[in-house]
């Protein structure tokens, strides 16, 4: 809890500091553990606390290669990043000209107030409902491989995109086009020019949250891709799960490796991701 | 004004193809599974019209019954719980100490986190190293794992679902706690407004929009979980965990009742519908009386 | 103006997206650029993957003419589920025969392959279990039975040696065999009962020694009914329990395994199929297996065995028919079917005399004798969840707990199977002369 309204602000409160510190053991514990098991091998597996927890009897990163292996890990890592960049990409550029665009227009004309309506909407739409249909309208179409992975996900999220561009424009004063548009610009110019470089901060948190949304999907490759021999790296954790043959140690130095990209990123963009999170939950 | 006539025309040449794409993807396929609810298909080989017999079906269906009750009194702890130890952690984050930014980074660090991964790994620690601390220390409830019992797996599957949620929300709460000015707790401090008051009187009502930020946030997410039940539970054990998401999948697409699903799934969209608008109607409320 | 491009180009982009989305349309590749034909076998044991990459190599090195691809996907059953929902058909399943072989029949996906000379080499009793599979009798044959399990007692023969303990015949010298056990401080049996599939192993080897094996068609048909049936089966399932390590539905397949792996119990009662995955912990473990004995009449206990792994023909596949039979004799070669073996521990549905994995000793005398019986839960539809049935009649205490779940078995089964009930009865109405010949 709070100090007590104390005159010394600058004073460290150093029970919540412990308090705080300890509490992140519970973040820890996890992952030293899953760390510890990836590097045992099975037969360091005991049935008790020591199997879990105990240091390896040696270091070895013979359960990282094997997983790597097994999960073909550079290639399911490839369509990760293929599938997450392109979709952020498309989101960026998609959804800022669209909620520029009815956004914009939502003052003057009825109809681009239902469009967004009908938009946002989506949020409110589970997954499970589309699941199998999208299944068969992406064979249909030809495209039930990365491509229709990323076309589904710029859909998913499109309804927040949208309404979050559309809630970062009201900060925008329309002033600033007019002066553009008497200067003889385009309204396509101007967006390009002047409305989406000033919507930079809302295009790191749309990013953000699109980024770690697809990184960390299952469902979705998992629905439209299986079978095609392409994964990504959450699809391909599901090899381990399997009925038999499952093997703890390598389980978990497949998750570690699962693990490993999105933390580093974290770690480097720590600050922007933070900030792109706050701003898309509270605008 | 011949430059209205261009962004009008802009805005629509924007608009039509993002509305398409719209339609393609969510739309259609929403209708389609609604068409679908109404037929026996088994996703594969022909079928046959079956009317509202799904929807009736729904109704009398124990296990979908089960599965309701499941997610509900799921989403509900874990709403409560998320809420009420993030507002604690992001007070400690947001008080004055030490290496702030530091602990801020790594109370988030679970939202980074693939939740299948995260399951696999708790669900790990429930089977083998929870008993044995229980058996340790002597704790009957702990001394056998959460997971195996009908009374206790839905709360491991909270803790686990909280252990993620918990991050988001205090980030979100401690941007809420830094719009409070410093003045009106030096205000309360002169009127002698302490401890549980303070927080009552003069924090709380000021973050009330981060509040509602977080309820709506939590409770749809939680409402929808999925890959926490793949890795931790598979529904078990006797189908006490079965989240309304989990069955759709599970049913729908392996187990050939692709059109009772579907009515399923059509249900659920409808639920969420409800719950979301009263919940933004109630937040909306008690902003204005504020 | 700029415009006009943009204008093209929205109106194209609008066209593409709402015409493709209510189009259908894609070819598949049948051949290769070379000119070969693909010949492309999805098949469901993952855990077989190794004998079938080397079988693939080997396939390809030796045909000019034919390039084959074998899949071994995780989760085969969905992923070829959801291929079906795409239209997206392999040439060859590599499936069970369970319930999903007679679903595909059903929505008549499988091609007629009784012209196929291979069948002449293939035991009889596995051609029968795939006709009983067949919702309404066919005629024609659609699947090649390729290997088949057995399911039973696997026990530590080291354990048992040492304390000069006897292999049980009956369910009363079984279970006075547990109390043995444990009066020595040894664990009797271990299940991986968190996984809930694992709660049919001993259901599926009880049910073949004490339940008619016909029962399910025999309910459909409006004949019996499984409260009656079933009860034995239930309460002796359940009388297990007695003899399980403490918490016994905390622990997985794979624990499971793992324990037994490691001699913390006598027996294990699961299929062969979790030999190479107990070996894989400990590779000297010396196991052996028994048939689950049931029954108290030594002579009314029958081998728990299907088939595992057969081949079926999608249909449509008239024109390329030579090259899938011609794919199917090289894997119905002696010595390819012996590279399956040394992989997994199976027993092999073709005639002949193959190096049977040692730990199928004690069921041995069934197979030669053909004193075997189909799995029950190849009769149950998937999305019934029968294991999960059966996990809460595991899981429950209460005294009532057989009656509620032999009452929700019943209910469910009328219910799950209402569609085909409709269908099967229809059929024997206007066939009243097949209803002798059994089937499904």
């Amino acid at each position: 809890m709070m100090s007590k309204g104390n005159k010394q602000t600058r004073a460290v409160n150093w029970p919540v500091t412990i308090l705080l510190i300890l509490g992140c053991l519970t973040i820890f514990f996890p992952l030293y553990m899953a760390f510890i098991i990836s590097m045992k091998q099975p037969s360091e597996m005991t049935n008790d606390i020591s199997g879990a927890l105990s240091l390896p009897a040696q270091w070895s990163f013979a359960n990282f290669q094997e997983a790597m292996r097994v999960t073909d890990f550079w290639h399911s890592l490839g369509n990760s990043l293929l599938i997450t960049v392109a979709t952020v990409v498309l989101a960026v550029v998609i959804h800022g000209m669209a909620g520029y665009a009815i956004g914009r227009s939502m003052k003057k004309s009825k109809a681009y107030n239902v469009i967004y309506m009908f938009i946002v909407s989506g949020m409110f739409v589970p997954f499970a409902i589309l699941m199998m249909p999208l299944v068969k309208q992406t064979a249909q179409m030809g495209i039930a491989n990365r491509l229709g992975v990323i076309l589904s996900y710029v859909v998913f999220y499109m309804p927040l995109n949208v309404m979050l561009y559309k809630g970062f424009l009201t900060n925008i004063p329309i002033a600033i086009e007019e002066a553009a548009r008497v200067d003889g610009a385009s309204t396509w110019k101007i967006y390009w020019t002047i409305i989406f470089p000033m919507m930079k901060p809302m295009h790191a948190t749309v990013a953000v949250l699109t980024a770690m949304s697809t990184w960390n999907d299952v469902m979705t490759p998992l629905v439209i891709m299986s079978g095609t021999g392409k994964n990504t790296l959450p699809l391909a954790q599901l090899n381990f799960q399997t009925q038999f043959g499952t093997n703890y140690n390598l389980a978990f130095a497949s998750y570690i490796l699962a693990l490993i990209p999105i933390l580093l990123f974290y770690i480097v963009c720590q600050k922007q991701i933070i900030n792109g999170v706050v701003n898309g939950a509270v605008k | 004004m011949r430059g209205d006539r261009d962004r009008e025309r802009t805005f629509l040449l924007i608009t039509i193809p993002v509305v398409a794409l719209f339609v393609c993807f969510n739309t259609l396929p929403l209708i389609k599974g609604f068409i679908y609810s109404f037929t026996n298909f088994k996703g594969y080989g022909s079928y046959e019209w079956v009317g509202l017999r799904n929807y009736i079906d729904l109704f009398s269906d124990a296990r979908v019954g089960k599965s309701y009750w499941f997610t509900f009194k799921y989403a509900l702890l874990g709403t409560i719980l998320t809420n009420v130890i993030s507002l604690i952690i992001a007070m400690g984050l947001n008080s004055k100490i030490k290496g702030k930014s530091v602990l801020r980074g790594i109370y988030f660090v679970p939202n980074v986190l693939g939740g299948l991964v995260v399951g696999y790994i708790f669900s790990f620690i429930f089977t083998y190293v929870l008993p044995v601390v229980g058996q340790s220390l002597g704790i009957e409830a702990l001394s056998g794992s959460m997971l195996s019992s009908v009374s206790k797996a839905w709360i491991a599957i909270v803790i686990v679902g909280c252990w993620q949620a918990i991050a988001m929300n205090t980030i979100i709460y401690i941007s809420g706690l830094q719009t409070v000015p410093e003045d009106i707790y030096e205000a309360g401090a002169i009127d002698g407004v302490t401890g549980w008051r303070k927080f009552k009187d003069l924090t709380f009502p000021l973050i009330i929009p981060f509040f509602g930020i977080n309820m709506v946030l939590s409770m749809k997410n939680f409402l929808m979980v999925f890959d926490q039940i793949m890795a931790l539970t598979k529904g078990g054990p006797s189908q006490s965990t079965e989240s309304i998401s989990y069955l759709i999948y599970n049913n729908g697409m392996s187990g050939g009742q692709f059109g009772f699903q579907s009515a399923n799934a059509f249900l659920f969209f409808v639920v969420i519908v409800v719950i979301s608008v009263v919940q933004m109607t109630v937040m909306n409320k008690k902003e204005e009386q504020l | 103006m700029k415009l006009k491009w943009k204008t093209v180009g929205s109106i194209f982009l609008t066209g593409v997206m709402l015409s493709t989305a209510m189009l259908s349309g894609c070819g598949s590749t049948d051949t290769t650029a070379s000119g070969k034909t693909v010949i492309e076998i999805v098949q469901y044991k993952p855990e077989a993957v190794k004998a079938f990459e080397t079988l693939e190599e080997k396939f390809n090195a030796t045909h000019d003419d034919i390039q084959l691809v074998i899949d071994s996907p995780n989760d085969a059953m969905t992923i070829l589920k959801t291929r079906f929902v795409r239209e997206d058909y392999p040439d060859i399943i590599g499936i069970g025969g369970d319930i999903n072989y007679s679903n595909f029949l059903d929505a008549e996906m499988l091609m007629d392959i009784s012209d196929y000379e291979g069948l002449a080499d293939i035991k009889e009793s596995y051609l029968t279990i795939d006709k009983q599979l067949e919702f309404i009798p066919l005629d024609g044959v659609y699947a090649v039975p390729y290997m088949a399990n057995a399911a039973g007692v696997l026990y530590n023969k080291d354990i048992f040696d040492k304390n000069g303990w006897k292999i049980p015949e009956t369910l009363d010298e079984f279970y006075k065999l547990c109390e043995e056990i444990q009066s020595k401080g040894i664990q009797p049996l271990y299940f991986g009962f968190r996984d809930t599939w694992t709660c049919l192993a001993p259901w599926n080897a009880i049910a073949v020694d004490v339940a008619d094996p016909n029962i399910c068609a025999q309910v459909n048909a409006g004949l019996a009914t499984f409260t009656e049936a079933y009860r034995p089966v239930a309460e002796i399932t359940k009388s297990l329990l007695k003899y399980a390590q403490p918490d016994t539905f905390a622990y997985s397949y794979n624990d499971a395994c793992t324990a037994f792996a490691r001699g913390e119990s006598a027996m294990y009662v699961i299929g062969s199929y979790a030999v190479p995955q107990i070996k894989s912990v400990n590779p000297d473990i010396n196991i052996d297996s028994f048939v689950f004995p049931g029954s108290n009449h030594k002579e009314e206990n029958v081998l728990n065995s299907g088939n595992d792994l057969q081949w079926s023909v999608m249909a449509g596949n008239e024109n390329k028919k030579e090259a899938i039979y011609e794919v199917l004799n090289f894997l119905y070669e002696d010595e390819n079917i012996q590279t399956y073996l040394d992989d997994q521990s199976a027993v092999p549905c073709k005639k002949g005399d193959f190096e049977l994995p040692s730990m199928l000793d004690g069921m041995k005398p069934y197979i030669e004798n053909d004193k075997m019986a189909d799995y029950q839960d190849h009769h149950y539809p998937a999305e019934m969840s029968v294991d999960a049935m059966i996990q809460t009649l595991l899981v429950d205490e209460s005294d009532t707990a057989v009656d509620t779940f032999l009452q929700r078995f019943d209910t469910e089964w009328a219910r799950y199977n209402r569609d085909l009930i409709a269908k099967v009865q229809k059929f024997y109405e206007e066939h009243p002369e097949k209803l002798t010949e059994g089937g499904n």
